[in-house]
């Protein structure tokens, strides 16, 4: 479900630009733009819709695209790869990294060589970057927190201190925090949730699964789970035993990230309530725009935001009819 | 003398030095070449090895996923996610199995390239030239060294994938890390040996020093051997010495590289104790040199100073030898040589001695009284009875007889004048006797008269005859004096048909004279003795006097010396 009528905009506008640029580029025998789109991990399933559309706007728009990335994530190797990258003398750069000081000084040097540098998914402000793409993580944050404050409504539970585990990726990755601070934000004065641990996984999704079975086997007390991205929900829900067993206690927990599997298990009544990023968008768009910036000269909005979707129980069913499986695992 | 020592002693040392030095190089040598051979060969193996392992990587059969991505990619279907999310996780895994892959891939004929580094664009055509230059029969390919897409060093094994339905060749690769050739090749020779691998155009694939990779390596001969020789080569101006292995499997040569200085390095110490050997030899050389020296030249010296001192008649000199070598040996020697001198001396004066007194004794018998009053009386009866002949006869043989008496005092004189002497003496003593006895001179060998006999030697056996065996008689006698020459010996006998000697007598007489028997004083048979031992002084104890004798029929004495030539001379 898109709530962000402005992209919506864009992106129409957008699909017009496209079709037209790179015909003309090509039929001027010029040498096809090279935009290199790094996701934070190839091995993270959630950037397998911004794979796949990007791919096909690449073909669309006559760009070459190299999509490249650690399998799982590290900033050093983004770093390694952006260097490279801008030896190779690639035309802009599409990445999904954190807010860190080597990826400001890489993307300096990159913007410092002509080289388009935007940032979909995860962002990093401080480096200078053309624009980024992606959800407002804090308001992401924010709707999750909202939602939880309603199921915890319902259940009676609101007033009651909750034992709560946050599950991040890295707390040095802007996005992800912004996705707490968001949460919090709703979630204060509304519900008695008592964070009694962040964990972080790393960003990768085989790590996610063991630290969350792990968990809730020697804390099965906890009562709440905020998952802010969607990394153990790739598996069926007999990857995850403990974590069911913790759900059919009882257990409530919510997340950022939607997918067909995620659905699967917030069908099994394994999540409560998911928020999910459009990453099709993320990719597609952001590719688009920074193709049109190098083709025209012409500068997105610093921030474009792609739109949330909500799953709960009203719209579970159909949503399951709408999301394709990945068929990845 | 101490460069004779030196060189005796330092020619076999330095032969052997000689022949140790190269002995030990040539085993040094052989070591590092065995040495060598077995690290390359082993690199050589280790190669083949990890390249099979990359190779079997690489194969791959029909498989399920790559397949319908190929097809999608021909139709450039962008749906591809779950089997490009599945060949990553592949390729990952892979790679963990492998960490020195630094990138696995998928090479489409669009010149797509899906690696572990994700999905990206090669220069195709670069590839396919760099591929077909490379591939062997089997169509693996080893290309490189190269840089990747993270500019990282690295070789690239290249493998045709199997895929029928696609147009083009689809390509398997794994870009090896060069750090792998590091490993593989990590180990040290020497302070500054080392190790490179190289193709069979001669073109460095992995060198310790990474600017050499890539360019054709010095040791690579072109001409007639087509590669790489073991042994000795030079290069840059420098000795080397190279091991060489060959990995079948990748075709390329594993070098091994050693300095030739090195070799020598690795002998210093043992040229630094060989130096410090031949220092010490030297040294040890010169001082047994100067010991030797003074230890063989001092008693030497002090023997030629006591030699000198005998030569000039100091024969009291003693050497007080050290030791048993040579040198004291010879001090004994001397000594006993100095006592011989001494004995030899004592003897002489003793003989001088018995002459001095035999000589005395002569005159003393000679000028008795008695002897030249009878004789002179004879002489003046022989004048009153106007008997002039004999009395001149008498003069004439009286003064012959005290003239070869003296004999100038000469020690030998020709036997002719002892002949005559005793011929005199015979004349004299038969006169005075009233010709009691009757006498001849028998020469039988003429030749012996002008040999020589120490003087006075026949006359007291003569008077001994005269007065012992024909006097004691009371008879008339005869007394017969004969000499001849026995080879060296000449041999005269005085005998006479007198009263004779009893048996006990004669044998006592000549066991004294053989010196069996003591003497019981200096009287004995003095005469006698005095002949034999002159006889046995000058000639030797086989020579002197013997008695024969048969009582009341005379006695013999036999008379044997040495036939002498000339004055003193035998």
């Amino acid at each position: 479900m898109l709530k962000n009528p402005p992209v919506l905009q864009a992106v129409a506008f957008l699909l017009l630009a496209v079709f037209v640029i790179p015909a003309a580029a090509l039929a001027a025998g010029e040498e096809p733009l090279t935009i290199a789109v790094l996701p934070r991990a190839l091995g993270n399933p959630i950037f397998l819709d911004a794979f796949e559309a990007t791919q096909k706007k690449a073909h669309e728009l006559g760009v070459r695209l190299e999509w490249v990335a650690p399998f799982d994530f590290s900033s050093e190797a983004q770093v390694e790869m952006i260097e490279n990258l801008i030896r190779r003398g690639v035309d802009g750069i599409l990445a999904s990294v954190n807010d860190d000081e080597e990826i400001h000084r890489v993307f300096r040097k990159a913007l410092d060589q002509g080289i388009a540098v935007a940032t979909f998914d995860g962002d990093s402000p401080g480096s200078g970057r053309l624009f980024h793409i992606g959800i407002d993580n804090f308001r992401a944050g924010f709707a999750i927190g909202e939602a939880l404050v309603d199921v915890l409504s319902s259940r009676g539970l609101a007033q009651q201190e909750l034992d709560t585990m946050i599950m991040t990726g890295l707390r040095e990755a802007f996005h992800h925090e912004e996705r707490i601070r968001g949460f919090l934000a709703a979630t204060e004065g509304r519900v008695n949730l008592r964070i009694r641990d962040i964990v972080e996984n790393e960003d990768t999704v085989e790590k996610s699964i063991i630290l969350l079975e792990d968990y809730v086997k020697h804390n099965p007390d906890i009562e709440v789970i905020y998952f802010v991205g969607g990394w153990p929900f790739y598996v069926p829900s007999e990857a995850l035993p403990n974590f069911q067993r913790w759900a059919q206690a009882g257990g409530i927990a919510v997340g950022i990230d939607l997918f067909y599997d995620a659905l699967l298990l917030q069908k099994e009544g394994l999540i409560q309530y998911l928020i999910g990023q459009d990453m099709t968008s993320m990719g597609a768009l952001g590719l688009e725009l920074l193709v049109k910036y190098i083709r025209t000269g012409e500068a997105p909005p610093e921030f474009v935001e792609v739109g949330l979707e909500h799953a709960d129980e009203s719209n579970l069913d159909r949503l399951l009819e709408i999301h394709k499986p990945w068929l990845v695992k | 003398m101490i460069l004779s020592f030196l060189v005796t002693a330092l020619l076999p040392f330095g032969l052997m030095t000689v022949f140790s030095y190269q002995t030990y190089f040539g085993g040094l040598l052989h070591r590092v070449s065995e040495y060598s051979q077995e690290v390359v060969g082993r690199m050589a193996r280790e190669l083949d090895e990890y390249f099979l392992d990359i190779e079997a990587l690489l194969t791959k059969e029909q498989d399920f996923y790559l397949d319908q991505l190929i097809k999608l990619v021909e139709n450039n279907d962008f749906n591809n996610r779950k089997y490009v999310f599945r060949i990553w996780e592949d390729l990952n895994n892979l790679q963990r199995v492998k960490p020195d892959v630094e990138e696995l891939s998928i090479i489409f004929p669009n010149g797509r390239r899906l690696s572990s580094y994700g999905l990206y664009t090669l220069d195709y055509e670069v590839f396919l030239a760099d591929y077909y230059r490379a591939a062997g029969e089997d169509g693996v390919a080893l290309l490189g060294p190269g840089v990747n897409f993270l500019n990282r060093l690295v070789v690239t094994m290249v493998k045709p994938y199997p895929a029928p339905t696609t147009e083009g060749e689809i390509y398997l690769t794994a870009d090896i890390n060069i750090a792998r050739l590091a490993s593989i090749t990590d180990v040290k020779l020497g302070e500054t040996g080392y190790i490179f691998i190289a193709d069979n155009s001669g073109r460095i694939i992995y060198h310790p020093q990474a600017e050499h990779i890539g360019t054709v390596s010095p040791f690579f001969q072109n001409s007639v051997t087509q590669g790489f020789v073991d042994g000795f080569n030079g290069a840059e101006g420098q000795r080397y010495f190279l091991t060489t292995a060959r990995s079948p499997i990748t075709g390329w040569t594993v070098v091994s590289v050693a300095h030739a200085d090195e070799f020598g390095a690795e002998l210093r110490p043992i040229q630094r104790l060989t130096y410090l050997v031949i220092a010490l030899i030297l040294a040890g050389v010169v001082l047994l040199a100067a010991y030797l020296s003074h230890a063989l030249s001092r008693p030497i010296k002090e023997l030629q100073d006591l030699t000198q001192r005998a030569a000039n008649n100091e024969l009291s000199v003693h050497i007080e030898p050290y030791g048993n070598d040579e040198i004291a040996q010879l001090g004994h020697s001397f000594n006993k040589m100095i006592r011989r001198i001494q004995d030899l001396m004592a003897e002489n004066v003793k003989e001088q001695e018995l002459l001095r007194k035999l000589e005395l004794e002569s005159l003393d018998n000679q000028i008795k009284p008695h002897f030249i009053y009878n004789t002179l009386d004879l002489i003046i009866g022989h004048l009153e009875s106007n008997k002039t002949e004999e009395a001149t006869y008498l003069v004439e043989a009286l003064g012959n007889f005290f003239r070869l008496s003296l004999s100038k005092g000469r020690e030998t004189v020709p036997i002719a004048s002892e002949v005559e002497h005793v011929r005199n003496y015979l004349f004299i003593q038969q006169l005075r006797h009233g010709g009691e006895y009757r006498y001849e001179i028998i020469i039988e060998d003429e030749a012996i008269l002008n040999k020589f006999i120490p003087r006075l030697l026949l006359q007291p056996l003569v008077e001994n005859a005269i007065y012992h065996g024909i006097l004691r008689a009371n008879r008339e006698g005869t007394i017969t004096v004969r000499g001849r020459q026995e080879g060296e010996k000449i041999i005269f006998e005085v005998a006479d048909d007198g009263m004779g000697i009893e048996p006990d007598k004669l044998r006592d007489i000549n066991e004294v004279l053989r010196g069996i028997r003591p003497l019981n004083n200096e009287r004995e048979y003095f005469g006698l003795r005095n002949v034999n031992k002159r006889a046995q002084l000058r000639f030797g104890p086989e020579y002197g006097v013997v008695l024969e004798s048969t009582l009341g029929h005379g006695t013999k004495a036999i008379l044997t010396i040495k036939a002498l030539e000339g004055d003193g001379h035998v």
